[in-house]
């Protein structure tokens, strides 16, 4: 199919077939890069996106659903095959409603952080961030893709805070999932007081969950509904510094249980001090002077006697540390804590956090329970040791999530990608950690890139039902075909 | 009964004490009264009851019935008509043989349980570690597994506690065709600390806001979430066994009837409990019903007295409201913050612990004990409505749904108990959402309420499409997807299609769920389809 | 009663599975959960008592007939009651212990009977006990106690020892300590010597209905002639039967019945028996069925037929079983530690003797008294003290199979007797 047939179905300067702007596609930050795509579409409708993957599914060209923009990280939207077709989603950027009774927004993909996070601000609400996301970061691509945010109390379930959505399925056709099916139309659902709330559903299937991970393999969500929580009237916020992780680890199961904290995190200091400079040796002198872990959290008032709920937090927490040996601080060294939280409700500053310093960074996450990251970082140390990795690029961010259940692992390894030698190192690293890690028992629980063959190997089973799954919404197979495991031929 | 070779093959796989097709044996599963929307009390009986012990005898039961071509039916504490084969040439399994505690992690706040293991008694061994767990309003005898991986419903402690569909991690399933599919992390021998991926969530297929009611294989663990317990760790001492409890409560939690001029102002309190993140307890109560459950003879004398009548009536926009706080700080503040919005909401407040009753009040709340009482007035009941979302939604669910149950009540088919909405509340905190479930109590044994329930619970769900109420309790009946999934995006036809891959030989008894896709084509294809704007007859017998 | 006035009872079941827990506000932990050892042990929901409602339902429906199978189900219950008590929890209008004793006597009637049955009912019939002994030896345990024989003179309180204190060997220490304990506080105890008969309880339970009749006209005869103004027991099952069966069946023995304990705890309260030696013992108690749940006295005063608007105060709950007398017992002597076990009062695990499971399927019945020996164990207690002779026997011989020393099991009566200074038990 020739890039111009899909001028039949959308308007003048949507399809996309400008080399340069295209290979921006195909290479990324990731070590997953793959073939230029044929062009990019930039669909404005839910009803164009219909008419995309029929006609993709008429014609058998591979869609790539994207809605954030550069840089890339993931390898998810890069083009395993040639002649692919990016379905950019950047330019459906609308808040379509903000109920803020029900304290949720529906939104369309192109939709950034900042962009939701402003307006939400605005109806006296805010939306739980993660971890100082790129500028250029879609909303519904971060919680598609089960990125953790840093409110774990308001993380009931993994898919939080994603409510329903609107998914044109790799069959073309078009779905609501949760309380949005219906039934009736959306404005009669909300002129009975619905809100798009409830996640589950319809009925006995949960298509919103089928669609999260799935790296855009089964279809491509039109607009979702997104959780929000009450803007904080005022904020008091804390660091916990520690020379091994175990010293706060108890700490932090201590007052996640009772759901005391809003914000709660742990950091090394490498990743502190990331988020705060801007070069290598301004990150690496603040790093000097902070403790090896950090456990940063914030704890907030709202509508009723605010500063009474921070006092006896405050105090109950007090008490928790005293148990604990611990010394809560409102701030740590030149960091005032009021600010770094206020820089965690926001986006990162460009260019993004992680490459900022050195100019390249490849993650490696995963997920795990507290109580066993610390042997995790041990063998992620031997390999850094391994691979002549200097502890100092490493970025360590771990996340309660599901409300302390669970802890998303990150360890940011920044690299110079203009050095060679340094970006094998890397590579070298980050699949040897990998597979290392998996092999203890974290989990891979999303498998991108290099990961999916190292992950999917353990669990035939689960591939086994996945392509049953795949073959339900997605036949012929046109939906971002190579990801997951849904390899060529499968 | 099943083929003698059928028979001896389960024999091999379970051990001969472990099956029966004895008429008086198999009979005890073929009785299903509540929630039965048949006629008959007796549900299709099952050709034969097996009760494995391990995965693998489950495994090796669904492989017999894919080898001879037999349908099967597993339950966990088997309570309710969805448990039992809805039609014949269905093997039952009951799974009470599997009924380990397998782990419990406290850090992290989960616990691996396997089928049999029910409500109370995870939450006893759950707050001896200073935690607790959800259970739902059915009752503790229920399965704490199946209420995570295949039933509904709100719990009294959803507030803080969740959801039954939002709880499940890890989990392990012997699908309908035998094979063992385990969801989440334990899939890559990672524990069982996440239900969600590798990539997609399988926990997607496995349920929806309802479970598959048993018609797409078997779940034989799960690891269910675990909140805090602000009280000791430990049981409490009780004595007594239900409103005869007497015992102490701790000082921070303690149990408030609170009372709004309207519903409007009830969902004002409701949204502001949520809002202001307190509480460990939030429910609609309902004056009559409480009455019909605590002394439902009292109540049907009382209430022929209008003056009463008119009191209760004036008491119906009622919340029953627990604080349960993990120090004296916390609860000083939710207790004062909740008398602000008390205040806000022109609303009111009895405090029950100056009540004799509030331990009895406290401990079964908190257990979910109360709700089993629906039996009482007439020994059956049945429940409606109910669909989950904002909780402005759930409140018109119940201010709709409480119209039609008076002239229910009034044409004799449900006992007296003043139309309230029974039973529902918010959910998860800051949420807002939840849900309101409608319930009629009457009498089996007597005339009056058979054809009765069925035109209700028909009209209950025609009141969920006429006025967009959601999809809830009232869209689960037999084939109501025929009505509703045309109606919703076709919903019905991705469930089967998932139900067609999933189980290929339709083993499953999917009487519950849905027929695999090629069935409800057909179907279509028959004409049973060819009104679908046409509402259905009484639900199937 | 017959089975089919019991349908609306039936009918009414909703398959909860409650009457197979301990009422949830009672379940302290997941090991000692469960309440009925039937299905406990075999699983099937048959064997629970809402399995065997929906037995009766069926049978009754013409959906299936009672044979050996059905019928041996129907005998693998000792009749505990703990099922009832769970189910009235949350029911007013299903009285399950009713259906279950229904049931046998339907099953008798349709000639499935065992044949361990048979014997204890010809041994009943030809010797007037349970125990197929003589009856002429019925009154041997008394041999050198001086009790007066009511036969020839007059008491104020008759002595019932029933059939297994007057024949089993291994526990006479135990019913003679209680006699002299009695008979040495200077009360004027008689006994019926070999004229005690069986007081008919097990056969009504075993579905022999019509037979307790006689033996209850039996003891009330024996009781006019005694002149005795009250009659005391130490055996569960006999108490059950003068308390519950006996008047529900328009029996009437015309004396005030007490249970040994409740006799023995008036005496310490009014000060005229005083244990006073230290016994330094961690004790657990086992409340025994029949004197507790199923102890309670029959309501009567009902006769309607809709349940549901029966008062509450005629409701068989088991909660005015007899519970605090042998737990004052206890608590009144010095030195001793009473643990409770999680499942109490009416809630209690049973011993595994009752319903004629004892001699029918003595298997079950030893596999019942482990469970409730291992929930003593865990307590804590050097010894699991009971007040029945049934749970004596059943809990010493499952004891004995499992070799445990570290565990004795006792008679209340047995730790009074020890505090009072007495040694007539033969135990230190």
């Amino acid at each position: 199919m020739k890039p111009s047939a899909w001028n039949e179905i959308l308007a003048p300067g949507a399809v996309i077939t400008d080399k340069k702007t295209l290979s921006a596609w195909a290479a990324e930050q990731s070590f997953t890069s793959g073939p230029r795509p044929a062009c990019a579409l930039k669909p404005t409708s839910a009803a164009q996106v219909q008419e995309i993957v029929e006609r993709a599914n008429a014609e058998r060209v591979s869609l790539i659903p994207c809605s954030s923009s550069a840089p890339h990280f993931r390898g998810d939207t890069a083009p395993e095959f040639a002649d692919a077709v990016i379905v950019d989603l950047g330019g459906m950027d609308k808040i379509l409603r903000m109920d803020v009774r029900n304290k949720v927004a529906m939104i369309e993909p192109g939709v950034t952080f900042d962009t939701l996070q402003e307006a939400a601000h605005k109806a006296g609400l805010r939306l739980p961030m993660p971890l100082v996301p790129r500028r250029t970061k879609s909303v519904i691509a971060s919680i598609l893709e089960r990125e953790p945010h840093t409110i774990p109390k308001y993380h009931w379930d993994s898919s939080d805070p994603m409510c329903c959505i609107e998914v044109v399925f790799g069959t073309g056709d078009l779905f609501r999932t949760g309380s949005a099916a219906g039934p009736g139309t959306l404005e009669q659902q909300w002129a009975s007081g619905q809100a798009q709330k409830s996640p589950m559903g319809p009925s006995q299937t949960d298509f919103m969950k089928i669609m999260q991970g799935s790296q855009g393999t089964f279809g491509i969500v039109t607009w979702a509904t997104i959780k929000l929580e009450l803007k904080p009237t005022a904020q008091k916020a804390f660091f916990v510094g520690g020379e091994c992780l175990e010293d706060i680890m108890d700490f932090t199961y201590a007052i996640l249980k009772p759901k005391l904290p809003d914000e709660c995190l742990i950091l090394n200091r490498v990743a502190l001090a990331s988020m705060l400079t801007s070069t290598a040796q301004e990150r690496d002198a603040k790093a000097k002077d902070l403790p090896n872990w950090i456990l940063f959290y914030a704890v907030a008032g709202y509508e009723h006697y605010a500063q009474e709920r921070i006092s006896y937090i405050e105090a109950d927490i007090a008490d928790m540390a005293r148990r604990h040996k611990v010394h809560p601080q409102t701030g740590l060294k030149d960091i005032a804590g009021l600010k770094f939280l206020a820089r965690l409700s926001q986006s990162s500053d460009d260019p993004y956090w992680k490459i900022r310093h050195l100019g390249g960074c490849q993650d490696i996450f995963f997920l795990t329970t507290l109580d066993r990251v610390p042997n995790f970082l041990a063998a992620f140390e031997d390999e850094c040791r391994r691979h002549a990795l200097p502890p100092d690029d490493v970025g360590i961010y771990l996340q309660p999530t599901q409300q302390g259940r669970n802890v998303h692992v990150e360890f940011a390894c920044m690299y110079d990608p203009t050095d060679a030698a340094a970006k094998d190192r890397i590579k070298n690293l980050y699949l040897s950690a990998s597979r290392r890690l998996g092999d203890m028992g974290a989990f891979f629980s999303r498998p991108y890139g290099h990961w999916s063959d190292m992950t999917y190997a353990k669990c035939p089973d689960t591939v086994k039902a996945l392509h049953k799954v795949k073959a339900i919404l997605d036949p012929q197979g046109i939906m971002n075909p190579g990801k997951l495991c849904f390899k060529k031929g499968a | 009964m099943v083929s003698n070779d059928v028979y001896r093959a389960l024999e091999d796989a379970l051990g001969p004490e472990n099956v029966s097709q004895e008429l008086g044996v198999i009979d005890g599963y073929s009785w299903q009264p509540a929630l039965n929307l048949g006629y008959d009390a007796w549900c299709p009986r099952p050709e034969a009851v097996v009760m494995p012990q391990t995965t693998e005898e489950v495994q090796a039961v669904v492989r017999v019935c894919n080898r001879f071509g037999l349908k099967f039916k597993a339950f966990s504490t088997g309570w309710a008509s969805w448990g039992s084969p809805g039609g014949p040439g269905v093997i039952q399994i009951d799974l009470r043989r599997m009924n380990r505690i397998i782990e419990i992690d406290e850090k992290n706040m989960f616990a691996v349980v396997e089928p049999y293991v029910c409500g109370s008694q995870m939450q006893s061994e759950a707050m001896k570690r200073g935690l607790n767990t959800h259970l739902i309003g059915a009752g503790p005898n229920c399965s704490q597994l199946a209420n995570a991986t295949s039933g509904w419903g709100y719990g009294w402690t959803g507030l803080y506690t969740g959801f039954s569909g939002r709880n499940p991690m890890g989990v392990e399933w012997v699908l309908p065709d035998g094979e063992i599919l385990k969801i989440g992390a334990p899939g890559t021998n990672a524990q069982w600390f996440s239900g969600d991926g590798p990539g997609p969530s399988l926990r997607g297929i496995m349920r929806g806001w309802g479970g598959a009611q048993g018609g797409l294989g078997i779940f034989t663990k799960c690891a269910i979430k675990l909140y805090s317990w602000p009280g000791d760790a430990r049981e409490p001492h009780l004595k007594g066994t239900l409103t005869d409890i007497k015992g102490e409560v701790p000082a921070t939690h303690k149990i408030y009837f609170l009372f709004s001029p309207s519903y409007e102002r009830f969902a004002d309190l409701a949204y502001a409990i949520g809002n202001a993140e307190i509480g460990y307890i939030h429910c609609k109560g309902a004056v009559g019903a409480m009455f019909g459950l605590l002394a439902p003879r009292a109540m049907k004398k009382l209430m022929a007295n209008p003056v009463v009548r008119a009191i209760t009536k004036a008491f119906q926009h009622m919340t029953l409201f627990a604080l349960a706080c993990h120090t004296p700080r916390e609860f000083a503040y939710q207790e004062k913050v909740l008398r602000r919005i008390l205040d806000q909401t022109e609303s009111v407040m009895i405090d029950s612990s100056v009540l004799p009753f509030h331990a009895a009040f406290w401990w079964g709340t908190h257990r979910s004990i109360f709700p089993a009482m629906a039996f009482r007035p007439g020994g059956d009941f049945l429940t409606s409505m109910g669909s989950n979302e904002a909780y402005d939604c759930s409140v018109k669910n119940a201010i709709e749904s409480e119209k039609l149950k008076r002239e229910y009540i009034d044409k004799g088919v449900f006992f007296e108990d003043m139309a309230d909405c029974t039973w529902g509340g918010i959910y998860e905190g800051t949420s807002n959402w939840g849900h309101m479930e409608q319930i009629g109590m009457f009498d089996r044994r007597g005339k009056q309420s058979q054809q009765g329930r069925f035109d209700y619970l028909d009209d209950t769900m025609k009141l969920t499409i006429d006025k967009s109420l959601a999809f809830g309790l009232s869209c689960l009946g037999f084939d109501l997807w025929k009505v509703f999934g045309p109606r919703m995006f076709n919903y019905h036809l991705w469930q089967s299609k998932i139900k067609q891959a999933f189980d290929p030989n339709n083993l499953a008894d999917a009487s519950f769920y849905i027929p695999p896709y090629d069935q409800v084509c057909a179907d279509a294809a028959d004409g049973a389809e060819k009104d679908k704007d046409a509402m259905p007859a009484s639900p199937a017998p | 009663m017959v089975l089919q006035d019991l349908m609306p009872d039936m009918n009414g079941c909703s398959r909860c599975s409650n009457c197979k827990w301990v009422p949830h506000l009672q379940v302290k932990s997941w090991r000692f959960a469960k309440v009925c050892p039937s299905v406990d042990r075999y699983n099937f929901h048959a064997y629970s008592g809402g399995g065997k409602m929906i037995i009766g339902n069926s049978v009754l429906s013409d959906r299936s007939t009672l044979n050996d199978t059905i019928a041996q189900i129907v005998y693998r219950c000792q009749l505990c009651g703990a099922c009832q008590v769970s189910c009235q929890v949350y029911r007013d209008d299903i009285d399950l212990a009713d259906v279950l004793l229904s049931l046998r006597s339907s099953c008798v009637e349709q000639g499935f009977v065992l044949p361990e049955h048979l014997d204890m009912i010809e041994s009943m019939k030809r010797e007037d006990n349970t125990m197929y002994m003589k009856k002429a030896d019925r009154g041997k345990w008394a041999d050198g106690l001086d009790l007066t024989d009511i036969n020839q003179s007059k008491a104020e309180v008759l002595f019932h020892a029933g059939c297994r204190y007057s024949y089993d060997e291994d526990l006479r220490s135990i019913v003679r300590g209680q006699a002299m304990l009695l008979k040495e506080t200077g009360l004027d105890i008689g006994i019926a010597g070999m004229d005690e008969a069986c007081c008919g309880g097990r056969a009504f339970e075993i579905g022999y209905q019509g037979e307790m009749k006689n033996y209850a006209e039996d003891m009330a005869s024996r009781v006019k002639a005694s002149g005795a103004h009250t009659l005391v027991t130490p055996c569960s099952d006999c108490y059950y039967t003068f308390k519950y069966l006996y008047p529900k069946n328009g029996l009437d023995l015309g004396v005030k019945v007490l249970h040994i304990t409740e006799y023995v705890d008036q005496l310490i309260k009014s000060g005229r028996m005083r244990p006073t030696k230290e016994i330094p013992l961690k004790v657990t108690y086992h409340d025994p069925c029949h004197l507790g749940r199923r102890g309670e006295i029959y309501k009567s005063g009902w006769y309607g037929t809709n349940k549901l608007e029966r008062p509450i105060r005629f409701k068989q709950t088991g909660k005015m079983g007899i519970f605090d007398p042998p737990r004052d017992i206890i608590k009144a002597i010095p030195g001793i530690e009473l643990r409770e076990m999680e499942r109490i009062r009416e809630y209690s695990w049973c011993c595994g003797a009752g319903g004629g499971v004892l001699e029918c399927e003595p298997d079950f019945a030893a596999w019942t008294a482990k469970e409730r020996l291992e929930e003593a164990r865990a307590t804590g207690a050097q010894a699991l003290v009971t007040a029945c002779p049934w749970c004596e026997r059943v809990f010493k011989d499952a004891l004995a199979e499992t070799g445990d020393t570290s565990l004795k099991v006792m008679d209340v009566m047995e730790l009074v007797s020890i505090s009072q200074g007495g040694t007539s038990y033969g135990v230190e």
